[in-house]
């Protein structure tokens, strides 16, 4: 790497500055200051495959940000790979975030420890705090704070990738699942000329969201782990996931959308067809608007909570209890509903224990449900086999090395598959990197 | 280099339930959708599907069902171009007979159903027009403004009230085999929760169809409602505009080459708006009537599945080399 020195510490200012002259001396240093920067830049431009790093101090960054001069040197800083601005006081920092913000339309960190960093801290997109020997100060007005400079590296590549990816999922979850329930009340609006009668009970409708939805999506978002943490901070290519914004774009998310409308269209089109016309039990009943309502809406949570157990790559305790148990609780939920008075309960009343579970009909259509899932099954199916992401190939890694390793420990070689570093990972990987860190080198010239 | 105590309480913390759960650290099973479990999934799917959906297929075809429309063919020909001046014309005789042949044996009990299509019962102003507690407590509860313009006729309230029950279906069929009379057995036609719990015992009916517009049957007021089982099996809503009522139960088997003559009184009023009337006879079986429906679902779903699974093989071999 090369090094570009902008400083004012040259013999003629000192000179300047020692008789006194405040006005000349200024001129003076402006216009070092501006030669150099043009020197700098001359420079970059003859040799554009080196890398530059460009230093600059306190007195020269305060003519540097000089109205005249500020897009250049700010054009000379975005060309070099690292910049470091020593001796700056609180103000020149936050100057110095305000404009990188400005001139490069990028998400900023700022990183600091004391007091002359709040003003960074805040200036920055994400402001990281240190707390520690310097007080409490920068904490207190960062985003985030760490006990030492080193849990950077952790809380980047593993906390950031992990809430990258689970808010992503989330979203595009979410939206899936209310799309999914809603279109099913569409496609039923439209037989019933459209009238405004909802296919389902008032109650059932009001708890979607709250009961039998809602505790597997906070699985989601704040439990899962696509990628373990040792492996995040072995490969840290995977946080390019995040900066080219990989998991949440417009395809992924109209993807999820058509998604919804796929699974309401099979659901509405399995039960109406299935459950109505004919008896549905051995004693010759006839399915009504509350069986198929029942019906409908026990596919609804069932599809939706499935989905969500396919689209999770890290099962704990919790998210079993949540995704299961949220299906669960419709069936008891039906059951307790349905045992209140009749008045209060219109169309609920004794409908699971009564109408719908000594039906086999009912239990024969949810299970058909399964049809639903399998659009998303056989996407990611083939999306992991032929066009896989990273997180992904690290997966399929992962598991490589697991059962390699459980080879390795049946056969008793003392050789391990921990101690592989980045030049043993398969040409695949090794292509995949070199041209994430082209597409990346290219984005930033 | 023995351990300290405090090593020793520092890692039985570390392995404590709650700092495995802040750190995030918790026992996991991590699925990875590698091609020999989706190849797995696939043909798991598809070799339970594809039986079952034929299984389900076989029940369906197993249930014997004869159906026959009667609305037009019972209107006479001088009529056949204004209907619905028949259906309002008191004094034209509405008796009418239709012939069903018997093709299949049918086994007791052998349900009989009547048809309606184009009759939208789900529509919202028509769902809403009722009043629960009333027909639980009788004429006495008066939070009935649901039922409007049915509450109440010349001053006095309509039990029950409201639209539903209003235009309760009044076609009544009575089924001759050979010279006998086939016995309809026209009681436990409504659900048990209804006829218990929904319709009171001590609830009769009170000022029905008294006013200028007659909609549809009339009520016998000395019976409670609890006991009009056609009022409640109408009151149940239908999920979809064309739909299917139990009217009565047949016990005994019919033969095939069996002739049933059906005399009934086709005097529901389906002309106004385009609706069609049917009857309905259908034996049942463990899975209930006749749809083929969910059996070539699951047929279908099993074997697009069996054909991915293949597919996908075939694609992750050849790419493999």
């Amino acid at each position: 790497m090369k090094q570009i020195a902008i400083t004012l510490e040259l013999p003629e200012i000192e000179d300047l500055d020692k008789h006194g002259d405040k006005e000349a001396t200024a001129e003076a240093s402006l216009d070092c200051v501006k030669k150099q920067i043009h020197d700098g830049k001359s420079q970059m431009g003859k040799e554009n495959s080196v890398e530059f790093g460009l230093i600059i101090d306190g007195k020269s960054l305060t003519f540097a940000m000089d109205n005249t001069l500020v897009n250049d040197f700010m054009d000379l800083a975005m060309g070099c790979a690292t910049v470091i601005c020593c001796r700056s006081s609180l103000k020149q920092k936050a100057v110095i975030t305000r404009l990188v913000k400005s001139v490069v339309s990028r998400t900023t960190l700022a990183i600091g420890d004391g007091a002359n960093d709040v003003g960074m801290l805040q200036e920055a997109d994400i402001g990281v705090g240190i707390s520690g020997v310097e007080g409490m100060r920068a904490v207190m007005a960062s985003d985030f704070a760490i006990a030492q400079f080193r849990f950077l590296e952790r809380l980047l590549l593993v906390h950031g990738h992990w809430c990258y990816r689970r808010i992503s999922m989330m979203i595009c979850y979410f939206f899936y699942k209310n799309i999914t329930f809603g279109f099913t009340l569409f496609w039923f609006e439209a037989y019933t000329s459209f009238s405004g009668q909802p296919a389902y009970n008032d109650w059932y409708m009001s708890s979607y969201n709250v009961f039998f939805t809602s505790l597997p999506v906070i699985a989601l978002g704040v439990f899962d782990h696509d990628v373990s943490a040792r492996l995040c901070m072995k490969y840290p290519l995977l946080y390019q996931e995040g900066v080219q914004n990989l998991l949440f774009n417009w395809v992924l998310i109209l993807g999820w959308m058509f998604n919804g409308l796929l699974s309401s269209i099979i659901i509405y089109l399995l039960t109406a067809n299935s459950i109505t016309g004919q008896a549905f039990r051995k004693d010759g009943q006839v399915a009504d608007y509350s069986i198929l309502g029942v019906t409908m809406y026990t596919c609804v949570v069932w599809t939706v909570n499935c989905q969500m157990a396919l689209s999770i790559n890290y099962f704990t305790w919790i998210q079993h209890l949540f995704i299961w148990g949220s299906i669960a609780l419709w069936y008891i939920f039906l059951v307790v509903y349905g045992s209140i008075p009749s008045t209060l309960s219109t169309t609920a009343y004794k409908v699971l224990v009564e109408a719908c579970a000594p039906s086999i009909l009912y239990w024969l259509t949810t299970l058909l449900v399964i049809s639903a899932l399998l659009p998303l099954l056989s996407y990611r199916a083939f999306q992991i086999r032929f066009r896989p992401m990273e997180h992904d190939r690290i997966q399929i890694q992962r598991r490589r090395s697991e059962s390699l390793e459980r080879d390795v420990a049946q056969s008793r070689l003392s050789e391990s598959s921990e101690t592989r570093n980045s030049s043993d990972l398969p040409a695949e990987v090794r292509i995949r990197i070199d041209s994430l860190k082209a597409s990346s080198r290219r984005k930033n010239s | 280099m023995s351990e300290t105590n405090s090593d020793r309480q520092r890692r039985g913390d570390r392995e404590s339930a709650f700092y495995l759960f802040t750190q995030q650290r918790l026992p996991a099973c991590k699925p990875v959708l590698t091609p020999p479990w989706v190849i797995t999934i696939y043909f798991l799917v598809g070799f339970i599907f594809v039986p079952v959906g034929l299984f389900t297929l076989r029940a369906s075809h197993s249930v014997v069902e004869i159906e026959e429309r009667y609305d037009i063919e019972c209107v006479p020909s001088q009529f056949r171009n204004d209907k619905v001046s028949y259906i309002q014309d008191d004094s034209v005789p509405k008796n009418c007979s239709l012939l069903f042949k018997v093709d299949k044996y049918m086994k007791a009990p052998i349900y009989i159903y009547y048809q309606l299509e184009n009759y939208y019962q789900n529509h919202r102003r028509y769902v809403r027009s009722r009043s629960d507690q009333q027909l639980l407590h009788g004429r006495n509860f008066h939070g009935t403004s649901y039922c409007q313009p049915l509450e109440s006729s010349n001053n006095r309230p309509i039990v029950p009230c409201g639209l539903i029950a209003w235009s309760l279906f009044n076609d009544t069929f009575t089924f001759i085999r050979g010279k006998a009379l086939l016995k309809v057995n026209r009681t436990n036609i409504a659900w048990k929760s209804d006829r218990d719990h929904k319709f009171g015992k001590n609830v009769y009916p009170f000022n029905f169809q008294n006013g200028t517009w007659i909609g549809g049957g009339k009520l016998n007021p000395r019976i409670p409602l609890s006991n009009q089982e056609d009022l409640i099996v109408w009151m149940r809503i239908s999920a979809l505009p064309s739909f299917r009522k139990l009217y009565g139960r047949i016990e005994e088997d019919l033969d095939v080459g069996d002739y049933v003559v059906v005399q009934l009184m086709n005097d529901y009023n389906t002309y106004s708006f385009g609706g069609k009337k049917k009857l309905v006879l259908s034996t049942s079986n463990w899975l209930g009537g006749k749809n083929d429906f969910l059996g070539l679902a699951y047929v279908f779903v099993g074997s697009s599945s069996l054909t991915v699974a293949i597919v996908f093989m075939l694609l992750h071999l050849r790419s493999q080399r």
